[in-house]
């Protein structure tokens, strides 16, 4: 019997089923790999199983037991840690400290830092770490806290380990240090969950691999049965027509935007582009590549270290938000809950904040503003039971539609849209996608950066790829497909 | 059921407040209802109520600012000394005052824009940048009165300032001389609505009001934040020194050690009891109010009591006012 076990898991969020009657088991002593695109549910399972998030109706099973994790605690009581993406780590405390944060072992109170240190020690020697128990997390390396993560886990007797991207922080030296470890762990029965977007890597380290898609189970494979080509293709597999709108050509012919080696604090290095009126242009890249940083650096969000901006054919600087929206650009952010919207306020407020001062003649027009408002609820069709109701009891794909609105209110002519569908039912995407191709044909140049690639491939006439924080490659028309764009992004030669 | 819910949230302070009016109304119908009593009980308050309204936008933002009693000592300080050298340069008490009133307000606007700058634009925790007010503009007001009381040399314009108003038609003090509605107590109602209007109906007060919310979106939506902050302190400086003119001109004198201590906590009590929540975005003016006139109700309460509960007790019980308003409001987000 496996140790554990999902069944009929179903997690549901206003708009959006992320996990669809997914059932899985997880053996000891098994590396199984979970891909899938961003959006595919695995993150949510990986929630489920840390005790993050509660199934709206499903098991999980242990030991044959269905059981209910509703924290962390719950979880690693039942043997199953997560390593963070980013580490969950207390810089200010000592690796021992760390590792038993939470659990601190000593009577009355008071602390056995002796017996502390000592046992961290002996985690630390399993997963061969070489650092003293003494020192202070924040003096370590990335690679160096995930040893540390993943002792603090074995210290609590994880059978489940769950890594989500492990990779994604470390360089080629230290990834084969951790797959060393990691081989080393599954001999001694620790069942690891290993979610990545590097297909060779799950390739090369997992028995087992499993493809997610919206939220279902594709299929579970053995090690060897899938290549990464194929895994590429298993993951995507659905037919474009239905979710995208007809291409149009873009012309192609008045150059809005040119950007010439733009230089941020730490990225992007040295990247260039252009961008016409009219055109969709796409970027693609694995997360933290750097796309998101090139256009917070453009829109003067984050400093520009070097590099040269071309707008409408004058050179600008753009050094803030306020300078770049006046000079006609806007940036949707991809992180729309945290600094694309302001959750408590309204409708209202929300779409008129970056352009007040069009409804101040000195003084705010109330009424003008909720005019506006009304006007983008009814032209985006925005589900609000009324304008004054707060965001934040707004559907995902209706606060991304107001994020969307109150940036058109500035009647931009480059729009740069930061993951526009993440987190958005498939309706809601598909109206999005029509009015980007909407406001290109009016003559808007739009750039939408994005993690599914199916989107990139649907909606842009051109496509940069970042890796590592440069563009490695640019793809046009026919040109771009998901192997095309894969190929770049993960800096692999093509299956 | 759901629609009392939301009453109560809205007017919750204003209930509290009638609610303890009548009750201490009904047991001393006779000292509480007196409109002597009735105009003490705002006028005492001018200077805290004047200062929470503006700690109300400062708060709004996501700040605070305890330097304002240091600020307001300080900056009547500094407005006496400015009228003892005009009174004696030119002898016009007229234009002396007005020189002193420049001062006043001119010198704590510049104490709000110091701290403004301090947490705006150098960064430092509203919490620690204006502690360093309360400390230093404190100590700046004892030297320069040697720690003593500096006194005024204006002996009929700050008095008539400071006291005087407009008569109310048949209603007399117990000396016999009419009831006036004095320029402070106008002075703050003027400062309210100038905040509730600033807070409501312009740009700046949209802008307080999302920076506080999220700083981060506002950031991403254009809107100048650290401009925001500062002008938010800045304006703190403002009405402090409003709050200083009203209180200097009624004393006539300023005590360094002892002039507007505490402002700060009961002019943030004033903002909590009134439901602005301190981690920001949020806040009304008149709910400020209400929590001032809230604190002076308890205040005169339990001064009128003073032969049945100590007055050393009236921290405690404005304590658990303060407390009971925090819990009900937790109780009514969750």
């Amino acid at each position: 019997m496996p140790r554990v076990q999902v069944q009929d898991l179903v997690v549901e969020f206003p708009g959006v089923r992320a996990l669809d009657r997914v059932s899985l088991e997880f053996q000891p002593g098994v590396v199984h790999g979970i891909i899938g695109e961003n959006g595919a549910g695995k993150s949510t399972l990986m929630r489920v199983l840390a005790g993050l998030q509660f199934p709206t109706s499903g098991f999980v099973i242990i030991e044959g037991c269905p059981v209910a994790l509703r924290s962390v605690r719950d979880s690693i009581s039942q043997g199953i840690s997560m390593i963070h993406q980013e580490l969950n780590l207390v810089d200010e405390l000592t690796v021992a400290e760390n590792i038993f944060l939470g659990k601190e072992i000593g009577r009355f109170g008071l602390l056995d830092k002796a017996e502390i240190c000592a046992l961290a020690e002996k985690s630390l020697a399993r997963v061969g770490a070489q650092i003293s128990a003494k020192t202070l997390v924040g003096r370590l390396s990335i690679a160096q806290k995930q040893l540390v993560e993943i002792a603090k886990a074995l210290s609590d007797d994880a059978s489940l380990l769950i890594m989500d991207e492990p990779t994604a922080v470390l360089t080629e030296h230290e990834t084969a240090d951790l797959f060393a470890l990691i081989r080393q762990l599954r001999e001694s029965g620790v069942g690891v969950l290993y979610i990545s977007h590097r297909l060779n890597e799950v390739e090369a380290i997992c028995d087992t691999v499993t493809v997610m898609r919206d939220g279902r189970v594709v299929g579970t494979f053995e090690r060897g049965a899938l290549s990464p080509a194929e895994m590429a293709a298993q993951m995507v597999g659905r037919p474009l027509g239905d979710l995208f709108p007809a291409k149009i050509e873009s012309p192609r012919k008045k150059m809005v935007l040119k950007v010439e080696s733009l230089c941020g604090d730490p990225m992007p290095l040295d990247a260039s582009i252009e961008l016409c009126e009219g055109e969709i242009v796409g970027f693609a890249g694995l997360v933290g590549s750097g796309r998101t940083e090139f256009a917070e650096t453009l829109v003067g969000l984050r400093k520009k270290l070097r590099g040269k901006v071309g707008l409408f054919g004058s050179e600008t600087k753009l050094q803030s938000v306020r300078a770049s929206s006046s000079a006609g650009l806007a940036y949707v952010s991809e992180d729309r809950k945290g600094a694309g919207l302001i959750l408590p306020l309204s409708v209202i407020q929300n779409v008129t904040l970056p352009n007040l001062d069009a409804y101040a003649h000195p003084f705010l027009d109330a009424k003008l503003e909720r005019k506006a408002a009304e006007r983008w609820m009814q032209s985006l069709s925005i589900k609000a039971a009324r304008p004054e109701s707060a965001v934040m009891f707004l559907s995902g794909g209706n606060q991304q539609k107001v994020s969307i609105a109150k940036w058109l209110e500035r009647k931009p002519k480059i729009l740069i849209l930061d993951e526009p569908t993440r987190g958005v039912d498939i309706g809601a995407k598909r109206e999005i996608y029509d009015l980007i191709f909407k406001l290109a044909l009016e003559g808007m140049a739009c750039i939408v950066i994005s993690s599914e690639m199916t989107e990139l491939v649907g909606l842009c006439h051109r496509v940069y790829v970042f890796r590592e924080g440069r563009i490695v490659g640019s793809l046009a028309d026919d040109a771009i497909t998901e192997q095309a764009i894969m190929t770049l992004a993960a800096g692999v030669a093509a299956a | 059921m759901k629609k009392w819910v939301e009453f109560f949230e809205r007017y919750g302070v204003l209930i509290a407040f009638v609610l303890l009016f009548v009750i201490s109304a009904a047991i001393r119908p006779d000292v509480v209802l007196k409109p002597e009593n009735l105009k003490n009980l705002v006028n005492q308050n001018v200077s805290v109520g004047i200062i929470a309204i503006g700690m109300t936008l400062v708060i709004i933002t996501g700040g605070i600012d305890l330097s304002v009693g240091s600020m307001l000592a300080l900056s009547s300080a500094l407005s006496l000394l400015a009228l003892r050298k005009a009174v004696g340069d030119h002898g016009s008490e007229a234009a002396a005052s007005l020189i002193a009133f420049l001062v006043c307000v001119g010198s704590a606007a510049a104490m709000g824009a110091f701290n403004g700058l301090m947490v705006a634009y150098a960064r430092i925790v509203p919490f620690i940048a204006t502690l360093v007010g309360l400390v230093g503009f404190r100590s700046l007001c004892s030297g320069i009165a040697q720690g003593g009381e500096i006194r005024s040399a204006s002996d009929t314009v700050f008095p008539a300032l400071g006291n005087g108003g407009l008569p109310v038609p048949f209603l007399h003090i117990d000396g016999g001389g009419p009831l006036v509605i004095t320029y402070g107590m106008l002075l703050f109602v003027g400062c309210a609505f100038a905040a509730g209007f600033v807070l409501n109906w312009t740009k700046l007060g949209r802008h307080l009001i999302a920076t506080g919310a999220n700083e981060r979106a506002a950031v991403y939506s254009a809107v100048p934040t650290k401009r925001v902050k500062f002008i938010a302190y800045a304006l703190m400086g403002v009405f402090t020194g409003l709050a200083a003119f009203a209180q200097v001109t009624r004393m006539n004198s300023v005590a360094s050690g002892t002039m507007g201590q505490y402002y700060e906590l009961d002019a943030i009590a004033a903002v909590v009891i009134g439901g602005t929540s301190l981690s920001g975005g949020k806040g009304r003016i008149w709910a400020t109010v209400a929590g001032v006139l809230m604190l002076g109700l308890i205040s005169n309460i339990l001064t009128i009591n003073s032969d049945k509960i100590s007055v050393y007790y009236q921290g405690a019980v404005k304590g658990g006012i303060i407390l009971a308003a925090v819990l009900l409001q937790r109780s009514r987000s969750e």
